[in-house]
């Protein structure tokens, strides 16, 4: 028999295991409900964040004015004025705000299939470079060797191959096809007309149009651009947000009567809200988790208290804060232990159940992995406090 | 020991028992090797002298030094260490955990020391001729059975001073001459030192040096 065997013996003596169960189960329920919060969460949000790869992604939101009929009548324009721009950049909840240049002249692209030539009218835009979620090779434009990197939106290959090709049986085209087909762009506008060698380079989710650098816009304007039509209003700006779903972002751009392209800000509203909801029943869980503590810290340091005496005649025999304390640390090891144990099963099952309502709303499980991982550090965080209440108690004890 | 003085004799330093004391306000060295009785009669600070050299109260003026050193500047560890390998104590209410057993209340202090054998202490048991009572609990011994367990307990860990507080006072000459001898045999052993108190049963020791407290 260690003397291990005999100190536990001992000390362990008193113990109130209607506490300590108290704890346990308080413990439980608090843990349970802060690790099914986050798997929750987790696989919930993970139907979002595949979202993310569509127009609107989390932090981005296209804004336009809205197009009144009057607008279509008259033919006026309708920008964003300065003013409007820094009011907007003056929010709080605005990171930055890109703007989309127009071309001020007229665009038409050939392609040339082995003599078959094919043409067709275009238009472009220009968006700051930081704001795109590609960064293919050759986005650059040079005036001494022109050649027009284009990025399109992935929408358009989208809408030709599963719309257009697969109706008409024509063959369906990869990106990597189309990186390689060259074009020849026509530009025509303020008395002249050149034309010159053009690619598309890349493919972009985050915006719904034909895209090109904007060094390129800059001197393709100012040499074909209709000067009355220089420095008008962007038509269009890109805001990058934190958390396009939070309702003062909604309520300036309603009050505002600005139109957010897609109709993906739903989505974000709905994970504006999850996040709410998910953060008040994870802050629930974590109250009763600290409470349950509490009565852990609070039932040993009554033990602690009973058993005082005892401790000061260890302490008259030699034996150190430390080892004494070692005595209580299995206690809260197994119990901490078991309660992972069983709110880890809880969970798992928990999102078992959920999983198959969640597959008919086509929203997939994710790895329970990271919320056992999240578990694990709160009930060691718990047991390591645990521990250090004990030892700093018999410390006290033990001082003469 | 420098001029030491309990709190409580505090502003009685001219009356009794500290003006008679051969202890309190003295400097006294204690040596390793010899034996000590500190005679006195009840409340002159016999226990309070065996607390305060064990560490266990400070509420004490003057100095106490272990070789050289202020046991005042001594942590939790060092406390911890000293007793374990140099000073073994016997309090006066012996301190024996009541649920435990005899063989228990010694083996507590045993695996911390890792001094004596099972045989060994049951030898001594045996020499004190409470050899039966190892798996009692010593919530079930008498008063003088229980010392002379305690007794056993002090001595198994390696020590350099010995204090003893009334170590006898509840047993017969017979008994009181068995635990003189075994503790004199362990004292010699480790070439230490014993420090006994008594109010009237002195430990029976060869030849002690006695301080008037």
């Amino acid at each position: 028999m260690s003397y291990a065997n005999i100190t536990g013996r001992l000390l362990r003596r008193n113990i109130s295991t209607g506490q300590l169960l108290g704890y346990a189960l308080a413990n439980l329920v608090g843990l349970a409900i802060v690790m099914c919060a986050i798997q929750f969460y987790r696989d919930v949000r993970s139907s979002f964040d595949t979202d993310s790869d569509a127009f609107i992604n989390r932090d981005y939101l296209v804004l336009s004015p809205q197009v009144s009929s009057l607008g279509t009548v008259t033919g006026a324009q309708s920008g964003f004025t300065p003013e409007m721009i820094s009011e907007l950049e003056a929010q709080p909840w605005t990171r930055r705000v890109g703007r989309f240049s127009n071309a001020e002249f007229n665009v038409s692209a050939s392609i040339d299939f082995g003599g078959r030539g094919m043409s067709t009218f275009l238009f472009f835009e220009s968006i700051p470079d930081e704001f795109f979620d590609v960064r293919p090779s050759g986005w650059r434009f040079d005036p001494e060797h022109p050649e027009i990197p284009i990025i399109v939106s992935k929408d358009y290959l989208a809408l030709y191959n599963f719309g257009f090709a697969s109706s008409r049986g024509l063959p369906q085209l990869s990106e990597g096809v189309i990186n390689k087909v060259p074009l020849n762009i026509s530009l025509a506008g303020n008395g002249r007309m050149a034309t010159y060698p053009g690619r598309i380079v890349g493919f972009s989710s985050r915006f719904n149009t034909i895209a090109v650098p904007e060094s390129f816009m800059t001197w393709a304007n100012s040499n074909f651009g209709d000067s009355a039509k220089a420095g008008a209003n962007p038509s269009r700006l890109i805001v990058e947000v934190e958390n396009p779903g939070a309702p003062e972002v909604r309520q300036f751009i309603e009050s505002h009567g600005y139109e957010v392209a897609g109709d993906k800000e739903n989505s974000s509203r709905a994970g504006y809200f999850l996040t709410v909801v998910t953060g008040i029943v994870i802050t629930v869980g974590a109250v009763i988790s600290l409470l349950a503590f509490f009565i852990l810290v609070l039932s040993l340091a009554l033990l602690l208290q009973k058993n005082r005496r005892k401790l000061s005649d260890l302490m008259l025999l030699g034996y150190s804060p430390q080892s004494v304390a070692r005595a209580y640390f299995p206690i809260i090891s197994w119990i901490n232990g078991a309660v992972y144990i069983v709110a880890a099963t809880l969970t798992g099952v928990g999102a078992w159940l959920w999983e198959e309502r969640l597959e008919s709303a086509s929203v997939g499980a994710t790895s329970l992995w990271p919320t056992l991982l999240v578990g694990f550090a709160i009930i060691a965080a718990i047991t390591l406090l645990g521990y250090m209440s004990i030892l700093g108690r018999v410390r006290r004890y033990f001082r003469p | 020991m420098k001029r030491l003085l309990p709190d409580v004799f505090r502003g009685a330093e001219n009356d009794p028992p500290v003006s008679r004391s051969q202890v309190w306000l003295h400097n006294l060295e204690l040596s390793r090797g010899d034996e000590y009785l500190i005679a006195a009669e009840s409340g002159t600070g016999k226990t309070s002298l065996c607390s305060f050299i064990y560490g266990v109260r400070t509420d004490y003026q003057g100095d106490i030094l272990f070789d050289g050193e202020n046991i005042r500047s001594f942590d939790t560890a060092r406390w911890c260490h000293i007793r374990r390998r140099h000073l073994a104590w016997l309090p006066q209410e012996m301190r024996l955990f009541p649920e435990l057993s005899v063989m228990d209340n010694i083996l507590i202090k045993n695996r911390l020391t890792d001094c004596c054998t099972e045989a060994e202490i049951r030898r001594m048991l045996e020499h004190l001729e409470v050899e039966n009572k190892a798996d009692t609990l010593a919530a079930y011994l008498s008063v003088g059975q229980q010392q002379r367990v305690a007794v056993i307990r002090a001595l198994v860990q390696p020590f350099d001073f010995i204090i003893l507080d009334e170590p006898v006072s509840h047993l017969d000459a017979r008994n009181n001459a068995a635990v003189a001898a075994l503790v004199t045999e362990s004292a010699s052993a480790r070439e230490a030192s014993v420090i006994a108190t008594s109010v009237g049963n002195h430990l029976a020791l060869n030849n002690p040096k006695i301080i008037h407290l």
